[in-house]
């Protein structure tokens, strides 16, 4: 059967830094193809590359034998190419029928003729939504069909999901198997991103595996199985060289600083416990969705737990609930944000201000003087242990790069001497020299006896820093091990469902 | 961008001080010390409430209840100061309205998160109103005679130089100092820059913000105590006026980002001098209400839409080339 579209070496980089490299990857009519791969992988970019959204930077887009570009997410969907997102595109305060049609209306619209309409059509695809009712009352489910009938509206011959399943509940997953089951039939081609081994085993015609921004493997996946997939998403070539393989004898549990005991927020931190001692780093590794990132931020006052049944967070044996980040920073813990740009630094301020801001934010007074000299004191102390490279000491952190805008941010938050540290993907975005003296660095800061608890999607990271390693699925620590009886499989059957 | 930045100070103070200069030489009327007099009592006015403005603005904010503040707490005032009450304790009474104000403000702005324009625009309503409904009941209040301190802040001299432009002057440095040279400070150019990595960082976020309007109400009071003094009462039509805008324009093309964390008090030294200048030689030209408030909204305009064109006031823009790997 002749592939409906093909991706002959298609790359695409952001600034530089490649996102997908080199891509070879055929979609063929009426089948259900499955993307699997590590967060950062390039799969949500591949993706978008293939909608529309992005231009490759080079290769070529082979759409029923003839070389295509896409525009714009709009031009695809006029080739046939439609994707629905993680997050829905659809209008809150507009009616199912009035989405489906939406960019499609004439000058004078019958509202009732469009839900009559809307119906036969809806029908016709055997999804069971009302028309007439608003989409914000609709669950993710029936979002995802109101998304899905528009795209076939549209005479979609490939549709595209990124984690379609993630915000589903069991039933509904199992409503949306079926779906795209039927949507196979009539002959359309489905590609979706998927965190989860056995829906992928389980739905596809076939997988494709993608690792650092290549693809390394294709196939039926009756030729899958659970074990060769998690070779294919681990098996790295570049770990070897960046992180060395030596086991190093994991440093000795301190004092337990922090102990978090079946806390809960919403549907994103579900009944979790966990311990994190002095002296050590603790690894936490987990996939999209496992909560990582908001269970720490629930134990430095960035996000509040749940009210009720919320569970306890004690602090150097002290059950402490905090509101706002302030009195968590004043109590020694303090978290290092996994983006920067948005939560991490002050950009049109100076190196300096930047850091001193970090020392002031610790003390009450607000009549405190502060002058330029003792920012720079401060700055140039911190900077020079650290080794920023700026241009001038009065540069402004927006023109640094990433390695030194994120020791910017490290310095920023050190200066307020905390006892326990969360790194939220201290590497993520910095460049390979950087990326070295951060692990140095961290080191240091366990050695020196503080608790440092580093959150990262790269296992070779993890493997090279963590004395303990705390795996989370879903919303909770699912495993917990030592340094020396971790390997890179282990973790990762872990942390899949 | 820095470049870009502080050429734009420099380009309003050129444009200031051709437009005197052109003004000077035109204008016949323009170069007397009586005219010279009223501009500079304009000008210190709008510049006191350009600094309560300021500051709210670099806190990525913005006040539009300045106005009202000051009309109604010093109408209050002069009220109360005409039906007997000795003017200092009603002066003491005035303040704590302003405060109320700017507490009430605030606290809706940080506890509540309404937008702050929205806010501070209701709120200016609620006080014109409940002000002439409960407060006082004539539109126009006189000063009351024989303080001599308050004789001498309208119509005295210091150095030479008119008590209200010294009045501006001496809090111009006040604020600049407490900018520059404060925690405090320090907090309002990070909160304004980056709120949420404010927070991150452990800044207390939300009494910040209530600070800021908490200032700017007591700082809209001390603008009204000179005008008072300045013109010798206090009129309601004050607050029907432009003025808010005025004050808009002032913070705005002096070159305070609307985008928050960007600007000094030297900006709002800049931006008076021009609209002082703008204003009088429009008004010696003689040109209509109307059409000075259509070149006042023109340049606004102008302005915002500049500032925002330099200091984009939204990151998606720069992300959207970044994009998620």
């Amino acid at each position: 059967m002749n592939p409906l579209v093909q991706l002959r070496g298609v790359s695409k980089d952001f600034r530089g830094v490649l996102a997908i490299s080199d891509v070879n990857l055929d979609v063929r009519p009426g089948e259900i193809h499955a993307i699997l791969g590590e967060n950062g992988a390039g799969k949500s970019t591949l993706m978008k590359v293939l909608a529309g959204v992005y231009q490759p930077s080079s290769g070529e887009m082979v759409l029923d034998g003839k070389p295509t570009v896409f525009n714009s997410p709009s031009d695809a969907l006029a080739h046939g190419v439609a994707m629905v997102f993680q997050e829905t595109n659809l209008v809150p305060a507009m009616s199912v029928a009035q989405n489906i049609y939406l960019g499609d209306e004439k000058l004078f619209n019958r509202l009732r003729g469009l839900n009559i309409q809307a119906q036969r059509y809806l029908l016709s695809l055997n999804f069971y939504v009302d028309p007439t009712s608003q989409v914000s009352t609709l669950g993710a489910g029936k979002k995802q069909m109101v998304e899905i009938a528009r795209a076939v509206h549209h005479h979609a011959r490939l549709i595209i999901f990124d984690e379609p399943t993630a915000t589903l509940t069991p039933e509904e997953k199992f409503h949306f198997f079926n779906l795209a089951r039927r949507l196979k039939e009539q002959g359309i081609a489905i590609i979706f991103i998927s965190h989860a081994l056995e829906e992928a085993l389980y739905l596809s015609d076939r997988i494709t595996v993608m690792r650092d921004a290549k693809v390394v493997a294709t196939d039926d996946t009756r030729n899958f199985d659970r074990d060769r997939i998690v070779q294919a998403m681990v098996g790295r070539s570049l770990s070897g060289e960046l992180y060395a393989g030596d086991k190093r004898k994991a440093r000795p549990m301190g004092k337990k600083i922090l102990s978090v005991e079946n806390l809960s927020m919403g549907n994103t931190v579900r009944n979790t416990s966990f311990s994190v001692f002095a002296g050590q780093v603790t690894g936490m590794f987990g996939l999209v969705g496992a909560g990582r990132t908001e269970t720490m931020k629930i134990v430095a006052g960035v996000l509040k737990r749940d009210y009720f049944h919320g569970g306890t967070v004690r602090f150097e044996d002290r059950p402490v609930r905090y509101r706002t980040p302030r009195p968590a920073v004043r109590d020694g813990i303090v978290y290092v944000t996994e983006d920067r740009k948005i939560e991490g630094f002050f950009e049109t301020m100076t190196i300096a201000s930047n850091v001193q801001l970090g020392a002031l934010a610790t003390g009450a007074n607000p009549l405190t003087v502060v002058t330029p000299r003792n920012a720079r004191e401060l700055a140039t102390a911190w900077t020079k242990r650290l080794g920023v490279k700026a241009i001038d000491a009065d540069a402004r952190v927006i023109e640094l790069s990433g390695g030194n805008q994120q020791k910017v941010v490290l310095s920023k938050a050190l200066i307020q001497k905390p006892k326990l540290v969360v790194l939220d993907e201290p590497t993520r975005g910095v460049d390979v020299g950087t990326i070295v003296e951060i692990h140095n660095f961290i080191n240091e800061l366990a050695d020196s006896g503080m608790a440092v608890v580093v959150i990262s999607s790269y296992l070779p990271e993890i493997l090279a820093l963590s004395d303990r390693i705390l795996v989370a699925r879903q919303g909770r620590v699912v495993e917990e091990m030592d340094i020396a009886e971790a390997t890179e499989s282990r973790i990762m059957y872990a942390a899949v469902h | 961008m820095a470049k870009a930045r502080l050429s734009q100070e420099g380009v309003v103070f050129a444009l200031a001080v051709a437009l005197f200069v052109v003004f000077a030489a035109t204008l016949n009327n323009f170069l007397t010390a009586g005219n010279l007099i009223a501009l500079v009592r304009s000008v210190s006015i709008l510049g006191i409430l350009g600094l309560g403005m300021g500051l709210v603005v670099i806190g990525r904010g913005i006040d539009l209840a300045m106005v009202a503040t000051m009309v109604v707490s010093l109408s209050w005032v002069l009220s109360m100061a005409q039906a007997g009450m000795p003017f200092d304790t009603a002066l003491v009474y005035g303040a704590l309205l302003a405060l109320a104000i700017g507490l009430a403000s605030g606290i809706l702005i940080a506890y509540a998160d309404i937008p702050a324009i929205f806010t501070t625009l209701a709120m200016g309503l609620v006080m014109y109103g409940s002000g002439r409904a409960f407060l006082f009941q004539i539109d126009v209040q006189n000063s009351p005679g024989g303080v001599d301190w308050f004789d001498f802040l309208g119509r005295g001299a210091f150095l030479g130089l008119p008590m209200p432009i010294v009045a501006f002057a001496v809090l111009a440095a006040l604020v600049a100092l407490v900018l520059m040279r404060t925690r405090f400070g320090r907090f309002v150019y990070a909160a304004g820059d980056n709120a949420l990595a404010a927070r991150i960082t452990g800044l207390p976020l939300r009494p910040l913000i209530v600070a800021q309007y908490v200032i700017s109400a007591l700082i809209a009071f001390l603008a009204g105590v000179v005008m008072a003094a300045a013109v010798s009462g206090m009129s309601t039509r004050v607050y029907n006026s432009t003025m808010i805008y005025d004050v808009l324009l002032v913070v705005v093309l002096g070159g305070i980002s609307l985008s928050g964390g960007r600007g000094s008090v030297r900006n709002v030294l800049v931006g008076t001098l021009l609209v002082g200048v703008l204003l009088n030689g429009m008004t010696i030209l003689d040109i209509t209400y109307t059409t000075q408030n259509l070149i006042k909204s023109l340049i606004l305009l102008l302005a915002i839409t500049v500032d925002s064109f330099i200091n984009p006031r939204d990151e998606q823009t720069s992300q959207q080339s970044q994009g998620d790997i």
